[in-house]
């Protein structure tokens, strides 16, 4: 640049409004490259009676930007807003319900209860004495229908989306299987317990053969989808054990079943097998988690 | 922000593609069928290309890690935008920012701001399925922009739309073009002249033309071929000429 600067009778000129058109005009051309007449001209502009307007805007414009500022503000400044303060209100639950994802949501719980529900009223009030081997014959396959319901593109209408953010893939698979077996596990084996045991296994019996066939879908599903990975596994179940029983001869059908099950689930060895075919498809899982990456496609 | 760089090679929907996509908006034209889609979603890293490389704001999207660094500065609609009905559209977008890992802190203001760039500030608070179609769509819109992305990716997002919306989405467009690189597939020639930079176009899982809509325009301009516009003439003659050698080929044995 020619090394001139405003001179200061011109910037006062200027802030007052005083200066011909084309004069002001090349001045602010200077401006537009000369940051310590700029900070001049600023300084005489906030001295007039548009200083005190020029303060208004700028406060509304900060008034009206998200704050970035710390946590703690930004909600002490919401909490004046009904409308916004609502929802965050309850941010944790909401969180929670949004991880276990939508088979939690969903009917699928009330399914649970009304299966736990029904067992233990149908042994107390109807006196029907086979309810733990019916039991402990469905339960298994409980926690593979919740999988089905939670997870892939004919479960999720969002699956397409989840699964091109950061959270979608293998751990939000687990982290939805997780919530089926927080909910499945502990009330279908309280209902268990409540029921006379009539010849068939323990309760808890059924919690290996459970988890077993919850990996078993998920990886299946790896290769297959997991609409199709729960179908196979829950119905290879249901067709292996009670199904079996039922069609076997001799004997009453309860107990038939409830002797269908020792075979399945009472005794080290069984029980054994169980955790080792659990372990051994977690481990398949793992080995698959990089096709949880890609969306199923419908 | 460092461009776009696919190469994607022999699958069945795209044949041997080579794109490179810089900051602004880019319409993705074609017949329906042409391969369109599945270039959104090899893009939004839902689907994996069965060859070919793709690589997103400098990081290849085929190793798992990088992949996971590209997909927080995403955001995608999908052609079939699914929804949870019971879901407000406040719950629904913040749902989505957390699915993209976005700070909690930051995530109501964030929520907003995305709500009020669809205008649907005054229905923030009502259930998603209460809403008309072109409501939904904007709640689609929003979810994608939720994060500020640098990649957008829509998926003819103007369909369901009437004429005032549409008009009012392409302004959108025009808006976040302006900083991040968006890529929009549409079957519609108007959307493109209206609202991109840029033209690319596909059939038959191959690249016809790229170009501007101005260019494209002008294929179209001095031919009396059919199409109400210019731009549409363009898009006719475009399409004839890239399957003119191949129909060549198909009758020479």
């Amino acid at each position: 640049m020619t090394g001139w600067h405003a001179p200061d009778d011109l910037v006062t000129r200027y802030a007052d409004d005083a200066l011909p058109e084309p004069d002001a005009w090349s001045l602010e051309k200077h401006l537009e490259e000369c940051g310590s007449c700029a900070t001049r001209v600023s300084r005489a502009v906030r001295e007039t009676a548009a200083g005190a307007v020029l303060v208004d805007v700028r406060t509304a414009v900060l008034a009206a930007a998200p704050v970035p500022a710390p946590a703690r503000r930004v909600s002490n400044a919401r909490l004046w807003s009904p409308r916004v303060f609502l929802p965050s209100s309850r941010p944790r639950l909401a969180r929670v319900l949004w991880a276990a994802g939508p088979a939690v949501r969903g009917a699928w719980p009330a399914a649970v209860l009304l299966v736990a529900l029904g067992a233990v009223a149908l042994a107390h009030a109807g006196g029907f004495d086979g309810t733990r081997p019916l039991l402990l014959a469905v339960a298994p396959v409980v926690p593979v229908a919740g999988v089905a319901l939670s997870y892939g593109a004919h479960a999720d209408p969002l699956h397409e989306i989840v699964t091109a953010t950061p959270s979608g893939g293998l751990r939000l698979v687990l982290t939805r299987t997780a919530a089926v077996l927080a909910v499945s596990l502990p009330l279908l084996t309280l209902a268990g317990l409540l029921l006379p045991a009539s010849g068939a296994p323990g309760a808890a019996a059924w919690l290996l053969p459970g988890l077993a066939l919850t990996s078993a879908s998920l990886a299946l599903g790896s290769y297959v989808g997991c609409r199709t990975a729960t179908a196979v596994i829950a119905g290879g179940w249901l067709c292996a054990v009670p199904a079996r029983a039922l069609a076997a001869h001799g004997g009453h059908p309860t107990a038939r079943l409830a002797e269908q099950l020792s075979r399945c689930l009472d005794g080290a060895p069984a029980q054994g097998a169980w955790a080792a075919a659990a372990t051994l498809c977690v481990a398949l899982l793992v080995a698959r988690r990089a096709t949880f990456d890609h969306g199923e496609q419908r | 922000m460092t461009g776009l760089r696919v190469r994607h090679r022999r699958t069945t929907a795209l044949d041997g593609v080579d794109l490179a996509f810089g900051p602004g908006v880019h319409g993705l034209l074609g017949p329906n069928a042409a391969g369109k889609t599945s270039l959104i979603r090899v893009l939004a890293t839902v689907a994996a290309p069965s060859d070919g490389r793709v690589e997103i704001l400098g990081e290849d999207v085929g190793d798992h890690r990088r992949r996971g660094r590209v997909r927080g500065r995403l955001g995608y609609l999908p052609q079939e935008f699914g929804y949870y009905p019971g879901f407000t559209v406040r719950e629904f977008v913040s749902y989505v920012a957390w699915l993209k890992e976005m700070p909690a802190t930051a995530t109501p203001a964030a929520v907003e701001r995305a709500v009020a760039r669809v205008g649907l500030t005054d229905r923030i608070d009502a259930k998603i399925r209460t809403l008309s179609g072109g409501m939904i769509r904007r709640v689609g819109i929003a979810q994608a922009v939720v994060n500020e992305p640098h990649i957008l990716l829509f998926d003819e997002p103007t369909a369901g739309l009437d004429p005032e919306q549409r008009v009012e989405f392409r302004a959108l467009l025009r808006r976040l073009g302006a900083d991040a690189t968006v890529i929009v597939s549409t079957h519609l020639v108007e959307d493109v002249a209206a609202a991109c930079t840029e033209v690319t176009l596909v059939d038959a899982g191959q690249i016809a033309y790229r170009g501007t809509p101005g260019s494209l325009a002008a294929l179209g301009g001095s031919e009396d071929g059919s199409g109400d516009s210019a731009i549409e003439r363009g898009f006719m003659a475009a399409l004839r000429a890239h399957r003119a050698p191949s129909a060549a080929r198909e009758v020479s044995p």
